[in-house]
């Protein structure tokens, strides 16, 4: 540079909204989150009824007792329902991951006491009926072959089913597989919401135009007499296949090959939590990470590469992944491969370090300009009970990260030599190159 | 936050400046609007906005390759830039005491991007950007739907009628000759609009505004805008239907509508979500939940303002269903719509859904930032952000029939069904 960047004023300090929390005497826990100056309230209510909760012949249960939840109550159809909350100008999702069933909505602040009311109501008096159980079910399965179309989607959900052994959970897309969505009936889902959504298992988080007072009247109102206990999740120990090796998924025609390399990750609790967060955005987080710049800025072979940790209550996957354009498929693995390796070689500069520590520690604020990301900073500390002052003390968590904590990490978590080599592509114009490449035993399998 | 407050300034050099402060969170949002997009490029060089996008991260005098990113994002902040039909914008979102960096580098590739740039550069960013293109259209199910429609909708010759990301020929074709005169033509303060929104004070602000761009200089000889005329109806109904790798029929309908800005614009907004905002809308409702034609169903009217905006329209079909089935239940709720109008109940529902959304996106100061920027960009009244919520209010039943019936009728409409490949051969 010739002429230097300006100086950074002096900075204003941010801090984490403080927030109460309270617990029913149902076991209901309650978070709330007054936000002056704020017209929007976002109230996130948590059950631990994700996919970890279900027994695994009913596999994609979970997902469809959330979805299910948002077509009616015993009092409203799921026309009715739908109305209602949306003359309101209240939308309520309801989805579910591993760790979790979220339901919730964000709203202006005056229409706090009747989203609460409807919440509460679904959540409790579900109409769970048949018809829309038929129809959401085909819904599942019709969203299975809309993603195995997209080579991306194909590229995430094999990824999983090759990189897990066979007996783990985690091999497949939480919502279930074809087969296992197939076999489920609405009975399945009465009994799934009847014996895991409780609120002994359950937290609700309110954020934004509140007075916490009233606030917890109106939970108190509406979910206070709610009662039963659920049993919450499993305890899963997932289980990675063999060392190292390629598969290609077969799609003829591909003018890219998606690809996605990796192995098991962290769970949510792991000791190096915070320098394996550092590392994977100094690897592939941000725009100047090593993978994006070699494979992206320097070689012109994708339009992105990124690689990240998915930490559960078990360990996620850990992937690196890129689209890269056919003709470049081998040379491009080639390359990812290389900056596995390379992160686990040497510490990283200082500079190069404290630059990826700097955004990380800087977009703070940024995560939580809206209600509804303030509500979901919130969760994590609920399903896997983190201290209260999590995010007060996660800043200086990242600050003390050392170049040697980040080789470190990587040694641990960044395995390239028992990493799987998964793509989607074209067989006919990269399955030579490929074998000949001896990256590893090659395995050629057509796309479902 | 009831009215978003806002200040305008203009340097001598003609940089438009839109000061909208907010100290609620130590954050600042810079935000540049280009009034240059796809629209301005020239037969045989279409993806060539969006392209020199990409060169914009490229260095310029000061700024090496790759460090407008990296400076942003060791300060803490995000940023990011995106090419459509009518510009082009740049955007920072990051701690309020870094303002001044966002605004130098900002004011560093306006005002010297060309001696940095390269043909090495300019080869790995046509390869990144060609990945781009393989990613997002060539590769995807559906994924040139955009450019197909377009295609139709617009006349050859009219500058709608090729797509933003452009084809390879193109691409291939540019030349740093051709970055050069781009530069020259379009990134001029004159022709651009500078928004900061957040934590900042504004004479500070504005000293540095003047400090970092005032000394750029305008382009005196701003090119005319194109002639973006058209006949108001395609005037005959179009169809096309398309073989692919997907596993369920879809039909795109399209149609030209009034632009982006005008009365009947906002009328058709309203017609676009009481027929596909929400589990309560019409199609929704309709196809998806009662007569199980549709697995999803979705309605946008594109906000933009040269001769005539698009209003499109499409539904997947559930796997067994005909693509004639699907089209004449869709077809028929929006004639409905139409014909009988909206009544008080969906209007009260889109009402309350769109002030709530719409206090949802100026929650997030980059937003805010962005459409200040849009509204001085397009219609030189920033104003215009803190009418949103009256403008849509405002629009009526009455209002809402007439608009349906003046655009969305089939002499004027272009239907792009994607059927899958092993049933089409």
């Amino acid at each position: 540079m010739t002429v230097a960047r300006p100086p950074a004023g002096a900075p204003r300090p941010y801090r984490f909204p403080d927030f109460v929390r309270h617990r029913l005497p149902n076991g209901l826990g309650v978070w709330l989150v007054p936000l002056p100056e704020r017209e929007l309230v976002s109230v996130h209510l948590l059950t631990d009824a994700g996919a970890a909760a279900e027994d695994e012949p009913s596999a994609g249960v979970a997902a469809l007792t959330a979805q299910l939840l948002v077509t009616g109550t015993r009092r409203l159809d799921a026309a009715a329902f739908a109305e209602t909350t949306e003359r309101l100008g209240i939308e309520v999702s309801s989805e579910s991951s591993w760790d979790s069933a979220r339901a919730g909505f964000t709203a202006l602040g005056s229409k706090l006491g009747d989203g609460l009311d409807l919440l509460a109501e679904m959540l409790r008096t579900p109409r769970l009926d048949e018809g829309e159980f038929d129809r959401l079910k085909a819904e599942r399965l019709n969203d299975i072959l809309q993603a195995r179309a997209d080579p991306g989607r194909l590229a995430d959900e094999s990824f999983l089913r090759e990189v897990y052994a066979p007996d783990s959970p985690y091999g497949r897309l939480s919502a279930g597989t074809p087969e296992s969505v197939e076999s489920l009936t609405v009975q399945a889902v009465r009994d799934y919401h009847a014996s895991r959504y409780a609120p002994d298992v359950a937290d609700v988080v309110v954020a934004g135009a509140i007075e916490p007072d009233a606030a917890l009247d109106a939970v108190e109102r509406h979910l206070g007499d709610w009662s039963g206990t659920g049993p919450g999740h499993r305890t899963l120990e997932p289980r990675q296949r063999g060392g190292r090796r390629v598969v290609l998924v077969d799609r003829p025609g591909s003018v890219q090959s998606e690809l996605r390399v990796g192995h098991l990750g962290i769970n949510r609790h792991h000791p190096r939590y915070f320098p394996a967060m550092v590392m994977a955005a100094l690897l592939g987080g941000v725009f100047g990470s090593r993978l994006n710049r070699r494979l992206r800025e320097e070689l012109g072979y994708t339009y992105g590469a990124r690689c990240s940790f998915d930490p559960r209550r078990a360990p996620g996957p850990f992937t690196a992944s890129a689209a890269v354009q056919t003709e470049v498929t081998v040379d491009a693995i080639r390359e990812l491969i290389g900056q596995l390796e390379r992160i686990g070689q040497a510490t990283p500069d200082d500079d190069e370090l404290t630059d990826v520590r700097n955004f990380l520690v800087g977009v703070f604020p940024l995560r939580f300009e809206t209600t509804s990301g303030i509500a979901a900073a919130l969760e994590p500390l609920a399903i896997y009970d983190l201290p209260d002052d999590y995010w007060h003390t996660y800043r200086s968590h990242l600050e003390a990260v050392t170049p040697q904590d980040v080789l470190d990490a990587a040694r641990e978590l960044v395995r390239p030599d028992e990493a799987l080599i998964l793509l989607t592509g074209d067989a006919g114009r990269v399955r030579d190159e490929l074998e000949a490449a001896e990256l590893g035993p090659l395995e050629v399998i057509p796309a479902s | 936050m009831a009215e978003v407050p806002i200040q305008r300034h203009r340097l001598e050099n003609g940089l438009r400046v839109i000061l909208s402060r907010d100290p609620r969170a130590p954050v600042v949002a810079v935000n540049l609007w280009y009034d240059v997009g796809s629209k301005h490029e020239k037969a045989g060089k279409t993806g060539f906005a969006h392209l020199f996008e990409h060169m914009m991260f490229q260095g310029s005098a000061n700024v090496e390759k790759g460090q407008h990113f990296s400076l942003i994002q060791a300060a803490g902040g995000t940023l990011n830039a995106s090419t459509w039909l009518d510009r082009t914008n740049y955007y920072e979102t990051l701690p309020g005491h870094e303002l001044e960096l966002a605004l130098w580098l900002e004011a560093d590739r306006m005002a010297s991007l060309l001696p940095a740039m390269t043909q090495e550069k300019l080869d790995n960013q046509r390869d990144v950007v060609k990945n781009e293109r393989r990613w997002s259209v060539d590769n995807q199910p559906y994924g040139d739907w955009d450019e197909l429609i377009q295609a139709l909708v617009y006349p050859k010759g009219h500058p709608y009628h090729h797509s933003t990301i452009g084809s390879m020929e193109d691409l291939s074709a540019a030349s740093l000759d051709d970055v050069r005169e781009f530069f020259a033509t379009y990134y001029a303060p004159n022709n651009a609009v500078l928004t900061i929104a957040g934590d900042f004070e504004a004479d500070a602000a504005l000293d540095m505004v003047r400090r970092h761009f005032g000394p750029i200089p305008p382009n005196r000889e701003l090119p005319a805008p194109p002639d973006m005329t058209v006949d108001p109806l395609i005037g005959s109904e179009v169809r096309e239907t398309k073989a692919d790798q997907v596993p369920l029929p879809r039909i795109y309908w399209a149609h030209r509508a009034p632009p982006f800005g005008t009365d009947e614009f906002d009328a058709l907004d309203v017609a676009a979500d009481v027929l596909g905002s929400g589990r309560a809308s019409r199609l929704y409702a309709s196809l998806v939940r009662e007569q199980r034609l549709a697995q999803d169903v979705s309605v946008f009217a594109f906000p933009i303002v040269g001769g005539a905006s698009l209003f499109t329209l499409w539904a997947t079909a559930r796997p067994g269903i005909a693509p004639e089935t699907l089209e004449a239940a869709t077809l028929a709720e929006v004639d409905r719509l139409a014909i009988d109008g909206p009544t008080d109940a969906d209007l009260e529902r889109v009402r309350n859904l769109h002030a709530a959304h719409s206090a949802g996106s100026l929650e997030r100061i980059g937003e805010r930032a962005d459409r200040l920027s849009m509204y001085a960009c397009l219609f030189d009244e920033p104003e215009r952000i803190n009418s949103e919520v009256a403008r849509y209010a405002a629009v009526d039943a009455a209002r809402v029939s007439e608009a349906l019936r003046a655009s969305v009728r089939s002499d004027n409409r272009v239907t792009l069904t994607y059927v899958p490949a092993e049933a089409a051969s």
